[in-house]
């Protein structure tokens, strides 16, 4: 890895005297790299060019993969990647920003300690931004690797606003990762709304086994939802989530918040300026400008779930109606078949009706369920402004009564 | 600094450069710094090699008129030994290309160290990013994590100016400028979290929290902060500590806050609009729960 500087670095020779420090090697280590190797690969798309490592026997791998047998109980976020998701989010052209996480699992506990934005394809087709992306994350996993940083993926992130972010996307790269990743891997969700609110919330999920079953068969009928018990509530189970700081980042905020000392060198003006965190109120605020835009996107799902439910009974009766041909149709041929035989006749031989009547197969549900949850997400938001506010409101009452 | 303190002279010499030449862009006067890429500094400088004194990185943000502002930064490849300087810049170029596409905004603006140890070296790396920022300036910053003792904490942010008769990359003048940190009000409450996590004694705090939890510590501190005021207004009158005009104009404007459209029926109104929105919002999620219980049990 020494060599990597030969490659194509500007070198400045100088000689002066300053102190000796010893020749700098950056080199990874076999350790490291045998641990790489332990690790799953990341998801089909961003495996493609990854650096290659001398393979472990897959007898071996399991022997070696201790952690994997330990079950996940709790995700640790790093504050790195607390500010990283918000900047992302906020500054994203569109509300569904989403990046990947990188990180380590130890102990059943998923520390992610690192994370990286995923470019935002609007229009492009499919396949072609499917292709660029995987090979940016893959270019990306190994730049950060060569700074030794992180480069496991261990799930991704998605920004959402108020709460609603029941989508088909996530489910399905969730249910990728899930079966790639080590552990199944996870979503963090961040809601944008309620950050803005003062609230930074962050919460992390995976699919539910039953739902991964029911989606491995890709059966969503009405059948297969009744046998899985699939409600909106059961397709995602929440994973307790922590944000650690590291004692670097802890020390440095404390400077920071020490207004007194102004952690960074203050502009001329003098305290006003100073960068040091000023306390903020924005929590208290009694304005309720979100809730008439939270209203309007319930009224859209609804109508979203509408117009779904339209679709589902429309197919629904046309199946209905080609099993009643289908079954007039077997009726008549018996009846037929009898009369012959009464009359001494061979019987026609029963076809095979299936290929005669094309059934069409029974819809799935999993759109629908997704635009319920994403109703119920709505409606949980709505509630919890609405009973803030009324807390703020008697606040406000009660201090200006006094 | 190995040429002394910055004395007036040399300053005069870096405005005439830029005087003498026309349309040349203006020398940052104010750089302000976004948390994201002040943390990435420490997260880098943490997983440093034992072998290294100090890391480098690239600044990526955006620039309008004399003022910088640094929205996020990237680690970079360096070897220092004490006969050369190495930065791997395919590592750098690669990088770049692949935040552009993400974020097409931000553009290089300079470069960051740890440590608050400007030396030739640095003075070589920032001609190499001059090179990468042209026709505008670089810009330096160094980050001092406060691990070596004896040293405060601190971000220190500079712009270079070449020195000698015969300007040689390795001499330069790094001048200092004024470095604040900046976000946007939306952050805030990331930032929020961050600090009270770094306050509580095992560094992690559980999410998520209940937003009546950040109402009541929001409370806490405007009651505490009232009690000082008071405090503080008491003692006024009392006569122990002499009335500062500017305080009282600023308690008299925040203060002086009407609420009369509160107790004149707007509370009420306003009362039945929440309960009335709780009331929908309870009713839309039963429906739906209703709903999805409804799609199982319709075919058994």
């Amino acid at each position: 890895m020494p060599c990597r500087f030969l490659r194509s670095c500007i070198v400045y020779y100088y000689k002066f005297d300053f102190p000796a420090t010893s020749l700098q090697k950056i080199m990874a280590t076999s350790m490291a790299a045998a641990l790489a190797a332990s690790l799953p690969a990341a998801p089909a798309a961003s495996a493609a060019p990854a650096p290659t490592y001398e393979a472990i026997p897959a007898s071996m791998a399991k022997v070696i993969d201790i952690e994997a047998e330990i079950p996940l109980t709790c995700v640790q976020l790093d504050g790195l990647v607390v500010t990283k998701i918000i900047k992302h989010a906020r500054e994203a052209p569109s509300t569904t920003a989403h990046g990947l996480l990188l990180g380590l699992d130890l102990d059943g506990t998923l520390e992610v300690s690192n994370s990286f934005p995923l470019p935002h394809h609007a229009g492009d087709d499919d396949e072609k931004s499917a292709k660029s992306s995987a090979r940016h994350q893959a270019s990306m996993l190994r730049s950060l690797k060569e700074v030794q940083a992180d480069d496991s993926v261990v799930g991704f992130y998605q920004a959402t606003t108020l709460g609603a972010f029941f989508n088909q996307t996530l489910v399905d790269t969730q249910a990728i990762h899930q079966e790639k990743l080590r552990h199944g891997g996870i979503v963090i969700v961040h809601d944008l709304s309620q950050t803005a609110r003062g609230n930074a919330s962050f919460r992390a999920y995976r699919l539910t086994a039953t739902f991964m079953d029911a989606y491995r068969k890709s059966n969503f009928s009405t059948a297969s939802l009744i046998n899985h018990r699939l409600t909106f509530s059961s397709i995602l189970e929440e994973v307790p989530l922590k944000i650690r700081t590291n004692p670097l980042l802890s020390a440095f905020l404390g400077t920071l918040e020490d207004s007194k000392k102004g952690g960074l060198s203050s502009s001329a003006e003098g305290s006003k300026t100073n960068s040091a965190i000023n306390p903020s109120f924005s929590v208290l605020d009694l304005g309720t400008g979100g809730v008439a835009r939270n209203l309007e996107q319930i009224v859209e799902a609804v109508d979203n779930y509408r117009t779904e439910e339209g679709n589902l009974s429309y197919m629904s009766r046309q199946i209905a109606r080609e099993k009643a041909k289908a079954e007039n149709y077997i009726a008549k041929r018996k009846e037929e078949n009898q009369n012959r035989i009464a009359q001494g006749l061979a019987p026609l031989p029963e076809e095979d009706v299936s290929r005669l009547f094309k059934i069409p197969a029974e819809p799935s549900r999993l759109e629908s369920l997704l635009v319920l949850g994403q109703i119920d997400a709505y409606g949980k938001s709505l509630a919890g402004t609405a009973s803030t506010s009324l807390v703020k409101m008697y606040a406000a009452q009660a201090g200006s009564d006094v | 600094m190995p040429l002394g303190p910055t004395s007036s002279a040399i300053n005069i010499q870096a405005n005439s450069i830029t005087e003498a030449v026309h349309n040349a862009p203006r020398t940052p006067t104010n750089i302000t710094i976004h948390p994201v890429a002040l943390f990435s500094i420490l997260d880098h400088y943490l997983r440093r090699t034992d072998s290294q004194d100090r890391v480098i990185g690239t600044l990526l943000g955006t620039r309008h008129d004399n003022e910088v502002e640094v929205r996020s930064s990237f680690a970079v490849l360096h070897s220092e030994t004490d006969e050369q300087v190495a930065v791997d810049m395919d590592y750098h170029r690669t990088m770049y290309e692949l935040h552009h596409k993400v974020n097409p905004k931000e553009v290089i603006v300079g470069w960051y160290s740890t440590g608050s140890n400007l030396n030739t070296y640095s003075a070589l790396i920032q001609n190499f990013y001059s090179q990468e920022t042209g026709p505008h300036q670089a810009i330096h910053v160094a980050v001092n994590t406060g691990v070596v003792e004896g040293e405060e904490a601190g971000v220190k942010a500079y712009i270079s100016s070449p020195v000698g008769v015969f300007p040689k990359p390795e001499n330069c003048v790094f001048v200092p400028v004024p470095v604040e940190l900046r976000f946007h009000d939306a952050e805030r409450s990331g930032l929020d979290l961050l600090a009270n996590t770094a306050q509580a004694s095992s560094s992690t705090s559980s999410q998520p929290i209940a937003d009546l939890e950040i109402i009541e510590r929001a409370v806490t501190s405007v009651s505490e902060m009232l009690d000082r005021v008071l405090a503080y207004v008491r003692a006024v009158l009392a006569g122990e500590q002499k009335g500062d005009p500017a305080v009282g104009r600023y308690l008299m404007d925040t203060l002086g806050a009407s609420t009369d459209d509160l107790e004149k029926g707007g509370f009420n109104s306003s009362l039945q609009d929440t309960l009335m929105i709780s009331y929908l919002a309870n009713l839309v999620r039963s429906q739906a729960e209703v709903s999805s219980r409804l799609a199982l049990a319709a075919a058994s």
